[in-house]
């Protein structure tokens, strides 16, 4: 359903892409680890163009773009098809909760507000947060923030929905109800990719995991694969840095 | 009346110079609406670094601020008629630029001034507003003109706010300056009122009061606004 084609990148002199591929299936959870510095973070931006590559090519379902070239018009037709959600969350802060998901159906997708409003409901209701809907995002603790944020996305409806270190600013306690939120929506057929640090995530929920470091992907397979029998001497040093002993040798 | 100040002439003098209130009003508000937007599009034009548009700003701003308000209202009241003259002579415009109401010299001297002071108001201000705020709006499918009328300026017009009342009460005062163009603002009108008598501290008192009086509302509206728009600035719950 995507498919992404030597991405290349670099900021000034220093390169963060060279020559990424990846191919993303419907339905799929994708997660991508790799150490900092490595591009990740990079690569999802640029596939929503919120970076522009140097090079690359992105294929999506019937568009097919040139990622370095892409007009306004398809630049816009990519990110009605995608959804982002960021590590620092990025509400409106000038939006109420239920603001901040119908802002994009009604002006962005430009959806009827009363048909907006009952989406974005639903959407705040599955993420567990039917009381907040006046809330202002200085209200809300850092976990429900992200938890709009994911509203926030799940309410585009897009075909994938891009998770940029969702988990990554908060307190360790609010990490647990977000991740949950996403496993929700990954069981009910979301096309994921996302990059993380939690292993669990990664482990439990996803159906591929790609490694990056240098720029480049390592290594990809599905999870069971790739924790337990890593085919690359690169990933055995990153699981061995950031998994406890145990977890990568037992049965 | 040598001794004691002339209160009837002092209570007169203040309706008199009240009568000036809606030309510095005029001044302000036709100066405010002009030098807003031109403000906010040359602050961005200087956070964005847009060849020449943003030097331009910066050396604008520096000549402006650089200068007395009184030296540029000469120079704008002396050679725009000059100017004026010369185009209209060419063009046989059968117009005679001395007869030009001097509030239009107003208009550009105080908006021109505004544009500098706003210029630099909006480009702190719009600094504060996170660039993610931008991004998260492109990311839900905003175009860029949508994502700054919508969550970009309101978000800048909270910060800016104090610095824009700050900048209308300046202006306010500096309408004072008005006179020099034989403006009938306040502080011609009571100079004009003073000169008869020679009760120039009634006349100056009359005038304290009324420019008090208007900036102190002005303020006040500004503190009642800033408090609305700021309402989604609430501590946070936990």
């Amino acid at each position: 359903m995507l498919e992404i084609q030597n991405i290349h990148k670099s900021f000034g002199e220093t390169t963060v892409l060279s020559g990424v591929d990846l191919q993303i299936g419907k339905g799929d959870v994708v997660v991508v680890l790799g150490p900092s510095g490595s591009g990740k973070t990079t690569l999802l931006r640029c596939i929503n163009f919120l970076e522009k590559a140097d090079k690359g090519e992105a294929i999506f379902g019937d568009i097919q773009v040139d990622l370095h070239q892409a007009s306004k018009k398809q630049i816009q037709a990519i990110r009605k098809r995608t959804a982002f959600v960021f590590q620092n969350y990025n509400l409106f802060n000038n939006k109420t909760v239920l603001e901040n998901v119908t802002e994009g159906l009604i002006i962005g997708r430009k959806i009827p507000k009363e048909k907006a409003i009952e989406i974005a409901k639903n959407a705040l209701n599955k993420v567990e947060l039917e009381d907040k809907y006046t809330a202002y995002p200085a209200e809300l603790s850092g976990g429900q923030q992200q938890r709009v944020g994911i509203a926030r996305a799940v309410a585009l409806s897009p075909d994938i929905i891009l998770f940029d270190e969702p988990t990554s600013a908060l307190d360790p306690e609010l990490v647990g109800e977000v991740l949950e939120v996403m496993k929700t929506i990954a069981k009910e057929g979301t096309t994921m990719l996302v990059v993380t640090h939690e292993m669990s995530f990664a482990k439990d929920v996803a159906n591929k995991v790609v490694f990056m470091d240098g720029g480049v992907v390592v290594e990809e397979g599905p999870p069971k694969e790739f924790f337990e029998n890593p085919k690359e001497e690169r990933t055995r040093k990153f699981l061995r840095r950031v998994l406890p002993d145990d977890f990568i040798y037992h049965i | 009346m040598p001794n004691g100040l002339d209160i009837p002439f002092l209570i007169d003098t203040f309706f008199v110079a009240l009568t000036g209130v809606p030309i510095a009003m005029l001044i302000t508000i036709v100066s405010l609406l002009i030098a807003l937007p031109l403000g906010f599009l040359l602050a961005l034009t200087r956070i964005n670094r847009m060849p020449i548009l943003n030097q331009f700003s910066r050396v604008y701003v520096s000549f402006v601020r650089g200068t007395p308000v009184i030296v540029q209202i000469f120079i704008i009241y002396n050679s725009v008629p000059l100017l004026l003259g010369t185009i209209f002579e060419k063009y046989n415009i059968n117009m005679n630029v001395y007869e030009v109401n001097p509030i239009w010299y107003a208009f550009i001297v105080f908006s021109l001034n505004t544009i500098a002071t706003l210029i630099e108001v909006f480009r702190s201000a719009i600094n504060t507003v996170s660039k993610g705020q931008l991004e998260a709006a492109h990311s839900v499918g905003l175009t860029t003109a949508q994502a700054f009328i919508r969550i970009i300026i309101p978000q800048t017009l909270v910060v800016a706010l104090p610095n824009i009342c700050n900048a209308t009460v300046n202006l306010i005062k500096a309408t004072s300056l008005g006179y020099a163009m034989s403006l009938p603002e306040i502080t011609l009108k009571a100079q004009v009122a003073a000169n008869a008598s020679y009760n120039y501290i009634e006349a100056y008192i009359a005038i304290f009061i009324i420019y008090l009086l208007i900036c102190s509302l002005v303020e006040y509206a500004f503190k009642r606004y800033e408090k609305r728009l700021r309402k989604y600035q609430i501590a946070p719950a936990a």
